[in-house]
């Protein structure tokens, strides 16, 4: 039983993380309507960044997050006023090849700046930290990651539920003409709101080096993953795409554990495939 | 006026342009070249090894297109082989995909008129790679893809210089009855992981084969998609089983993610015996520092085996000024350095640019190859180097410690490993 319960909080923790990189992605793509093909870079980004701080001036990447998130926001800014303004209006198609072309331009300057080598930073806070409850073992890198995941989406959706902001973001997404037509800045809800889809990949990325190698390659398994739970919990969900990064989690540490490890990712697919046939708009999707 | 001007102006660039094709073909022509495709993962979750590749063998084209005469191998004190005749590179990078790696060789042999492919690191890549150079009957030599499926294809024109995961499996397997008997391991089964791939599957094939052919019992057989976001199940499924030897096939970022997965599960097996993997790698290694020690795997060369290879170290300066000053050699691509030395030593041999003379004149002799261990190199049928070896080496300290066989040993194995919570 132990062994079940060890299992269901791994799989946990992977589907905090993997909400936490969705989250961003189901913002920008819930307002914007914009696939962002670099969302996985946004990440490799922010666990070089991590991985910098602490190697040259030993900070903990629980400190860098927070720079990670602020970096990746202005990148994110930046990409939305440097590319994707000028796709705005245009064939959807046009962004999205644009934030791959983004992606591609990214990961080879990260290749050409810090070569393909693995980076691990040793001696983190966290790094290699567990404690125990009951025989299960709770590592703390995901602990914290999970905990600041959870955090974000809060701050996340209360921010676009709550507050005048997010009911200009969301009226922006609803209607952007009509949104101007009642004063709202749509050009600046966009830029935000591409920060802020950055922010909390950046946050994520951040922490990872607390466990994860950082190379230039790390960011693609985790977009598509990512890709999965926005589109399984809907376009534009933040519950949504926590819903769904948790069953994701879940079902890839169980089938990992309890059928094979190699059909961990053919379950997890399969599950993407049958709720997008039994409800194509996602779990929460409108 | 303005468009008699626009014309004649093109005219005259056309003209240039065709004098310069006209003259640069001459001069191709008329200078003594042999091109070599290298085809290497340089981008993709292993171009940190492809990359290594790669400087290995613009390594030994630089000793072999150039007189010199203080190094100790083959070829070194002349200029060129054949007669004058110089070497020119031209790379390619598969990315570690198979279907790249296919359409490269095409490219390579169709395009860029290369005369022979060295390569391609991933064994999943060198075997679309070399079945395009068979097709053409153009020579392939490949270092270090370890697959013993690549030299059972009956191929004539393919050439491998390192040992298979079948040798290493079997050393493997004697290392643990060795220290069964000698150390009181009391090691009665074994587990599996590797890499979902040609390379892992292969390898973890030959591993199952040896350890129940000497009566060891396979309870855990674990394969993974390279690039995971995490190996949790991986490593539960490990511990679940929790088998005295674990044989390991992860290369490059999925060898660290194991490692550290293993110690935050706080979980070790008595011996982890690793293929051609992360664990050969002396960056990957520094950067899991005490981590990685008291991992064990089969080794081709490393630093600390200076004293058993003594021509390396002066060819390695050279290798260093192409990638790190600090990287030195490592078991994967001082092998792609060997298979360029074998190849220019055959051509010189055969005085031939002729791809099947020079194929029987690989398969007919036996080679010079300081940077081998064993210093030799020859071919059965098939390709494979029948005097490839390999020795266990433990990473002790932070250094690669040989522990087996025993009479080349310089160190005593830690077994069992030293317990993370002891560290």
């Amino acid at each position: 039983m132990g062994l079940f319960f060890q299992v269901a909080l791994d799989g946990l923790f992977n589907g905090l993380l993997y909400a936490v990189v969705a989250a961003g992605l189901s913002l920008i793509w819930g307002v914007m309507d914009v696939i962002n093909f670099a969302h996985g870079e946004f990440l490799m980004i922010a666990m070089y960044l991590s991985y910098w701080l602490g190697f040259i001036w030993k900070i903990d990447p629980l400190v860098s997050s927070l720079a990670g998130g602020l970096f990746v926001f202005l990148v994110g800014a930046l990409t939305y006023k440097l590319i994707i303004s000028h796709t705005i209006g245009k064939s959807a198609m046009s962004a999205l090849l644009a934030t791959f072309g983004l992606s591609m331009l990214l990961k080879n300057i990260c290749l050409n700046r810090f070569s393909p080598n693995f980076r691990l930073l040793q001696e983190t806070a966290l790094g290699g930290k567990t404690f125990n409850v009951g025989g299960i073992i709770v590592p703390l890198p995901q602990l914290v990651i999970g905990i600041v995941a959870l955090a974000l989406l809060y701050v996340v959706y209360h921010l676009v539920k709550k507050t005048r902001l997010g009911w200009a973001i969301q009226a922006t997404a609803m209607d952007k003409e009509a949104a101007e037509l009642m004063g709202i800045d749509t050009e600046k809800i966009y830029l935000l709101v591409f920060g802020l889809g950055g922010a909390c990949v950046g946050i994520a990325g951040g922490l990872l080096p607390s466990y994860l190698a950082v190379h230039p390659e790390v960011g693609g398994l985790f977009s598509l993953i990512a890709f999965v739970c926005v589109a399984m919990g809907g376009f534009g969900s933040i519950p949504g795409a926590l819903l769904a990064s948790l069953l994701i989690g879940l079902v890839e540490a169980f089938a990992g554990f309890y059928i094979a490890p190699v059909f961990k990712y053919v379950a997890v697919f399969g599950l993407y495939l049958v709720v997008v046939m039994v409800r194509p708009r996602g779990l929460f999707g409108w | 006026m303005k468009r008699r001007f626009f014309g004649k102006g093109l005219l005259l660039v056309l003209v240039s342009l065709l004098m310069v094709g006209v003259l640069a073909g001459t001069s191709l022509a008329d200078e003594k070249v042999i091109k070599i495709g290298t085809l290497f993962p340089l981008t993709g979750s292993c171009a940190l090894a492809g990359q290594r590749c790669r400087a290995a063998v613009d390594t030994a084209v630089e000793v072999v297109n150039n007189a010199h005469p203080e190094l100790q191998v083959p070829l070194a004190a002349q200029e060129g082989i054949m007669g004058g005749y110089k070497i020119v590179l031209i790379h390619a990078d598969h990315q570690g995909k198979p279907d790249v790696a296919k359409s490269e060789a095409e490219r390579l042999f169709d395009q860029e008129k290369v005369w022979a492919v060295i390569g391609s690191y991933n064994s999943a890549a060198t075997k679309p790679a070399s079945f395009v150079a068979e097709l053409k009957k153009q020579i392939f030599m490949c270092g270090c893809s370890s697959s013993g499926a690549l030299t059972e294809r009956n191929f004539k024109y393919f050439f491998r210089m390192a040992p298979t995961d079948k040798t290493e499996s079997l050393e493997f397997v004697e290392f643990i009855e060795w220290i069964n008997e000698t150390k009181n391991a009391d090691i009665k089964t074994v587990g599996l992981i590797y890499e979902n791939t040609e390379f892992g599957k292969h390898a973890a094939e030959e591993g199952r084969k040896a350890a129940e052919a000497a009566g060891f019992k396979v309870v855990a057989d674990v394969a993974y998609n390279p690039g995971a976001t995490n190996l949790n199940s991986e490593v539960q499924t490990l511990k679940a089983a929790d088998p005295g030897a674990v044989f390991g096939a992860c290369l490059g970022g999925d060898y660290t993610l194991w490692v550290r997965t293993m110690k935050q599960m706080d979980w070790l097996p008595k011996v982890s015996l690793n293929y051609c993997t992360g664990y050969q790698d002396p960056i990957i290694a520094g950067q899991l520092g005490e981590d990685a020690n008291y991992f064990m795997g089969g080794t081709g060369y490393a630093p600390e085996f200076a004293g058993l290879m003594p021509a390396v170290a002066a060819v390695e300066e050279i290798y260093k000024s192409k990638t790190d000053p600090s990287v030195p050699f490592d078991s994967d691509s001082i092998q792609e350095a060997v298979a360029l030395f074998i190849l220019a030593q055959a051509i010189d041999k055969a005085g031939s640019l002729d791809p099947t003379v020079v194929a029987e004149t690989l398969y007919a002799n036996e080679w010079e190859s300081p940077l081998s261990m064993g210093g030799k190199v020859a071919f059965a049928p098939g390709g494979q180097n029948i005097k490839a070896m390999s020795m266990l080496t433990q990473l002790q300290g932070g250094e690669y410690k040989r522990v087996y066989p025993a009479d080349l040993a310089d160190t005593e194995p830690v077994v069992p490993m030293v317990p993370w919570s002891k560290r």
